[in-house]
């Protein structure tokens, strides 16, 4: 019996292995499907990106063509990087990124005192604040987006930076990421330095700040995404080239009776860049929030 | 004392706000011309406001909540009764230049009249127009007659003969593009299918009683749709998810191409000697092509409507801005540019084109309600192209239609018109 029951166990063993090597087989073939259909998109972009030729785009489109560029330019990218005169997309790139910056940069520091407050401050009525945060958060921004165009417009704010950015600092959600994060910090934390004389605002910098990095990178990344990708907001408020963003520029390419797919395609090149490099500085941080979230959920 | 006095120059001079859309030859010729007119009229300023095609209403609807609407606003020609009736445009007859007004052709005027008092709110150096185009080799290969002019057009029994045809030519994937890649987020369908409606003898609305049910719902109506629809089942149309270039991508897929003006540079280029315009087939009685473009108007809110007038008339009459427009092959709507443009002139690759400007033009309904007719049209022919009844879809539309004409009290005075 033992003698017999010996192979079995082996044959068994290796069948097992042999489905565990096709299961990963399989795997590895529909990451490597998914990943292809992910990137080609982005890799046909790219390639556009380098063709001059508008027309010969708009053919190669829907075949394998696409996905080859015979003679390689750069000429589109340099056709579009002026900084001044008309259509200066390297100044529209600029001013992305000076809104992006501002309102990342402030966004963090008012997102994460108003998520502080809320989590351990003694303001009264913190419940009822953080339920009409949670609550302001399901108004879409499309109904509000008028109102906000004329009270921009009587503040004499239009075409400017600030109307881009001042508007868009302060948001539910991150106030309420930043607050399901402070709130789960143990409460020694808190104790400790309340003990050591520290006041609640030097208790958020020195201690609840540092260790908020998950937190601080996923609100950096959304709003930064958020913020680069702001479209139907800088046209209805600006005017000229002065403050407008380069995702309205992009625009101009799709034009009444034609498309410049030659000049879209490397100007979307351009735009994916900074959001790529932002999302590639804090994906470590980013990526460790969101696996922490789901351990917890 | 410098910059004060700098400042009293600054305040001397008139600042005119110009609103368009366009694409980056437009933008950049747009900017040209605004400097050229500074430098011919010194004590003005120009400030462009640009606002991308996709975008433009968006920007005028906040234009006009904000109360800052422009002096010179660039606009779609349909949309013009809604704006006049709103209140937003003023006669500009008076304010432009009279040998410009002068040169507009007849469908030009058109498009820039309001029906109520018939006079002029708008103008423009384009027009635009729909023709067939086909490709040379597939046409020979089934035996077609080639039209040679709008008089001449394929009949309806040609014309789906044709397509039959082309559906089992070897090569042939579709035999006809309609551009359903434009989707429904433009104004394609109303602009380019609207007149195959007229064609058979019917519209999208009563243009005497502005009513739609009983003539949007009618047997022609609905007669017309459930042709298209069979084109669309018969797998003779290029769908929607295949974009908008079948007709000249690799291969040539699709055999015929009923496209835009516009459509010939792209074409062309790809194509050369292998493509042939034609004028859009008659599907009943009469012939109908359709008209309408961007245009420029003055709006009421405008504290020198003499500058904007001004402004407009420099613009039309500019070199530059009309070689552009030739380079764009731009669709004359001044008889003295049609002059002057080989493409559309007598014997020119796109001859028929403009031929048809004059003999089967018809604007689309001039009427306030336009932006919910249009919407409402633009629904049910999708949902007829994606297996709906049409006439319950046209029934539907129609009364969408009427019921936005009710709620605003017929749009008066619309509503003594008959």
């Amino acid at each position: 019996m033992s003698e017999l029951a010996i192979p079995t166990l082996e044959a068994q063993v290796k069948s097992e292995r042999s489905a565990i090597g096709s299961l990963r087989m399989v795997q590895t073939a529909s990451i490597l499907v998914i990943a292809l259909v992910i990137v080609s998109p982005l890799f046909m972009l790219l390639i556009a990106s380098l063709k001059d030729d508008r027309f010969q785009i708009l053919a190669d489109m829907g075949s394998f063509r696409a996905f080859w560029v015979s003679n390689p330019t750069l000429s589109n990218f340099a056709e579009i990087g002026n900084l001044s005169g008309e259509l200066a997309f390297g100044r529209y790139l600029v001013n992305s990124l000076i809104i992006l910056a501002s309102t990342v940069g402030a966004g963090l520091i008012v997102n994460s005192m108003a998520g502080f407050v809320l989590a351990w401050g003694s303001l009264r009525g913190r419940a009822l604040i953080l339920s009409l945060v949670i609550a302001l958060y399901v108004i879409p921004q499309e109904s509000i987006i008028m109102p906000l165009v004329i009270m921009v417009s009587r503040a004499g704010m239009t075409d400017t930076f600030a109307v881009q950015i001042v508007p868009w600092i302060a948001s539910p959600l991150y106030i309420f990421l930043f607050y399901q994060f402070f709130a789960q910090l143990p409460k020694e934390l808190f104790e400790a330095a309340q003990i050591d004389g520290a006041s609640v605002f030097r208790i958020y910098r020195s201690i609840f700040l540092p260790l908020s990095l998950p937190a601080l990178a996923t609100v950096s990344i959304l709003m930064g995404i958020e913020s680069w990708n702001q479209y139907l907001w800088p046209i209805l408020v600006t005017q000229t080239d002065y403050a407008r963003p380069i995702a309205v520029a992009i625009a101009t390419f799709f034009g009444q009776d034609s498309i410049y797919w030659d000049r879209a395609m490397a100007a979307s090149v351009l735009m994916m860049i900074p959001i790529l490099a932002l999302y590639l500085a804090f994906q470590r941080w980013f990526v460790s929030s969101f696996v922490g979230s789901a351990v917890k959920g | 004392m410098a910059s004060a006095a700098l400042g009293g120059v600054a305040e001397a001079k008139t600042v005119i706000h110009v609103m368009h859309q366009g694409d980056p030859g437009w933008v950049a010729t747009y900017g040209e011309i605004a400097k050229r007119f500074e430098a011919a009229n010194p004590d003005v300023d120009v400030e462009l406001i640009y606002a991308p095609h996709d975008a433009y209403n968006e920007k005028f609807s906040a234009a006009v909540m904000s109360k800052q609407l422009p002096d010179v606003m660039e606009l779609d020609a349909p949309f013009l009764a809604n704006y006049v009736w709103s209140g937003y445009l003023q006669p500009i007859k008076l304010l432009v230049d009279k040998d410009v007004i002068d040169d507009m052709t007849e469908s030009n005027i058109a498009q820039g009249t309001y029906p109520i008092d018939k006079d002029l709110y708008a103008v423009g150096l384009t027009d635009s127009s729909v023709v067939l185009y086909g490709n040379k080799k597939y046409l020979e290969a089934i035996g077609a007659r080639i039209p040679k002019s709008v008089d001449d057009a394929w009949t309806r029994e040609e014309f789906e003969g044709y397509l039959e045809k082309l559906s089992t030519l070897e090569g042939v994937k579709w035999p006809i593009d309609t551009f359903r890649g434009y989707g429904i987020k433009t104004e394609w369908i109303t602009y380019a299918y609207g007149p195959i409606l007229q064609s058979a003898g019917c519209d999208l609305i009563d243009r005497k009683t502005w009513k739609s049910v009983g003539t949007l719902d009618g047997d022609p109506c609905v007669e017309a749709l459930t042709m298209m629809q069979k084109w669309v089942t018969n797998g003779w149309v290029v769908p929607q998810s295949s974009g908008t270039n079948q007709f000249f991508a690799e291969g040539h897929p699709a055999a015929l191409a009923l496209g835009g003006h516009w459509f010939y540079a792209e074409a062309a280029a790809s194509m050369k000697d292998d493509i042939v315009v034609m004028p859009l087939p008659k599907f009943g009685p009469k012939g109908a092509s359709p008209n309408g473009t961007w245009i420029w108007g003055i709006t009421t809110a405008s504290e020198h409507p003499d500058i904007a007038g001004k402004f407009i008339s420099f613009m039309l009459k500019d070199k530059l801005y009309r070689d552009y427009a030739r380079e764009d092959s731009g669709y004359p709507g001044l008889k003295s540019f049609a002059a002057d443009s080989p493409l559309y002139a007598a014997g020119g690759p796109m001859a028929v084109a403009f031929e048809q400007a004059s003999k089967t033009a018809i604007a689309r309904p001039p009427h306030p309600a336009y932006p919910a007719i249009t919407s409402a049209f633009m629904g049910a022919v999708d949902e007829i192209f994606n297996g709906g009844d049409a006439k319950a879809a046209l029934s539907k539309a129609a009364e969408k239609i009427d019921e936005d004409i009710e709620e605003n009290d017929g749009y008066p005075p619309f509503d003594e018109q008959q």
